[in-house]
């Protein structure tokens, strides 16, 4: 069995039983629950005082319709960032890198909001989907174009997070085989290996990759419910 | 049946504590590690048998066996291994001290907080407690006080009682005065008046005789006197 770069992605099955629920219920063991105690260890301050920053930062320009939404995209961004920081270590499966998985996340909070704007402002949702000050024989064209840019809204949160984990991934894979089939020749190695230190380090943009990934599904969310 | 009840109310409930408080307390710090992974019961449960190198030698040991043996194999993922585990090594060397002095900060921002209202609950009640000390430390002294008013209060009276007693002296004196005034006016009077009627009537009673008479005996006595002074010797 020859075993090829892409094999890395594949969802790991034991037995026939799909391991990646095991490796999405990860996170979840991983991050401490927040006691009854006035006064916690370390880590769970720090978590505390993250979880509290963000979600402050987050609802910031959301009114207050849109305040409902946040345990779930904090949550949301927690999953995200351990996930993909997890996926960092050697020999371990990010389940983020899944379409299925990433689409399965994006398309129903976008529908949601969609659905949301329709219901309570529908004017000013269907208002977004011509842009202010555009002349009159552009408008029909503007209004199509429109119109393919917010259907194209879930593809695009879903591919994006997607590629870019799946990207960096093989990124690593590829340099870290080229590092080692070059180690009995010695001179290119330690190029290379600073050159993989340094696509780990653009990997951390995994975590901004989330910052993304939040922020745009907020984008979509304040722009329609409010505004 | 009644075996069977009887057997259920056997059964034993509420053996264990059921209260949780007081809730015991958490361990400040984590336990020991040496080299960010081994815990240090492991060296400490090696030490007596083997000493301070036994767990060093199972670990090369263990190690070389696993990569000779190939059951750990070495190939690009290593060197993936290699490199994360250079960033997190050195992320946490570098990040690691502050950011737990961070933490503690939020720890301690957090007591402070309650600490101030508590120490300045017992400062206010500290300062009740003095300014009580203080009333009553006054209320002791309010008795001289009274007894100082009392007594400018008993001065007063007396001044005052002495002030009308001499305007009423001074009132009986002034009308006496004028009685007497009265009566010497009186006799004042009653003696001029004599006088003056004994004058006129003395007057009325010189004759032109006497007064004659009188006139030549003045002449004579001039003339007696007048010889006397001519014939006093000249010195």
């Amino acid at each position: 069995m020859i075993l090829s770069f892409f094999d890395q992605f594949m969802s790991p099955t034991h037995l026939g039983i799909p391991l990646i629920a095991l490796a999405l219920s990860l996170p979840w063991v991983l991050i401490p629950t927040p006691t009854n105690r006035w006064l916690n260890n370390r880590l769970l301050t720090l978590q505390g005082w993250f979880i509290n920053r963000f979600t402050q930062q987050l609802m910031l320009p959301i009114n207050l319709g849109g305040h409902k939404w946040a345990v779930l995209l904090t949550a949301l961004m927690l999953l995200l960032i351990t996930l993909n920081l997890l996926g960092l270590l050697p020999y371990t499966f990010t389940p983020t890198t899944q379409l299925s998985l990433n689409m399965g996340l994006a398309v129903p909070l976008w529908l949601a909001t969609v659905i949301i704007g329709m219901r309570n402002q529908p004017t000013a949702a269907l208002g977004h989907l011509l842009p202010e000050g555009t002349p009159v024989p552009l408008i029909p064209v503007l209004i199509i174009i429109e119109t393919i840019s917010l259907f194209i809204r879930p593809l695009a949160l879903g591919v994006r997070l997607t590629a870019n984990l799946t990207a960096g991934h093989l990124l690593i894979q590829l340099i870290a085989t080229a590092a080692f089939m070059l180690l009995p020749m010695m001179h290119a190695v330690a190029i290379l290996t600073s050159t993989v230190l340094f696509l780990l380090t653009l990997l951390k943009v995994a975590v901004a990759m989330i910052q993304a990934y939040v922020f745009v599904l907020l984008l979509s969310l304040y722009l329609q419910e409010n505004v | 049946m009644n075996g069977i009840a009887t057997a259920r109310a056997s059964r034993s409930v509420h053996t264990s504590q059921q209260s949780l408080a007081p809730v015991p307390a958490l361990p400040e710090k984590g336990g020991k590690v040496r080299y960010g992974l081994i815990p240090e019961e492991i060296f400490q449960f090696l030490y007596p048998k083997t000493g301070v190198t036994g767990p060093y030698v199972l670990g090369t040991g263990l190690l070389t066996y696993l990569l000779s043996k190939e059951i750990y194999v070495i190939n690009h993922e290593t060197f993936a291994a290699a490199s994360i585990g250079i960033v997190i090594v050195y992320g946490i060397k570098k990040f690691g001290p502050s950011v737990a002095a961070f933490a503690d900060k939020l720890n301690d921002e957090k007591v402070s907080k309650v600490r101030e209202v508590k120490e300045l609950a017992v400062s206010n009640l500290q300062q009740a407690i003095e300014d009580e000390k203080k009333e009553q430390w006054r209320a002791e002294g309010r008795q001289n006080l009274f007894d100082a008013k009392r007594n400018n209060v008993a001065m007063l009276l007396e001044i005052n009682y002495r002030e009308r007693l001499h305007m009423v002296t001074n009132e009986v004196k002034k009308r006496l005065d004028y009685q007497i005034a009265l009566q010497n006016l009186q006799r004042r009077m009653e003696q001029e008046h004599l006088v003056s009627w004994v004058e006129k009537s003395v007057v009325k009673s010189i004759t032109p005789q006497q007064e004659k008479e009188s006139i030549a005996k003045c002449i004579t006595d001039l003339k007696m006197l007048a010889k006397i002074e001519q014939a006093r010797p000249t010195v």
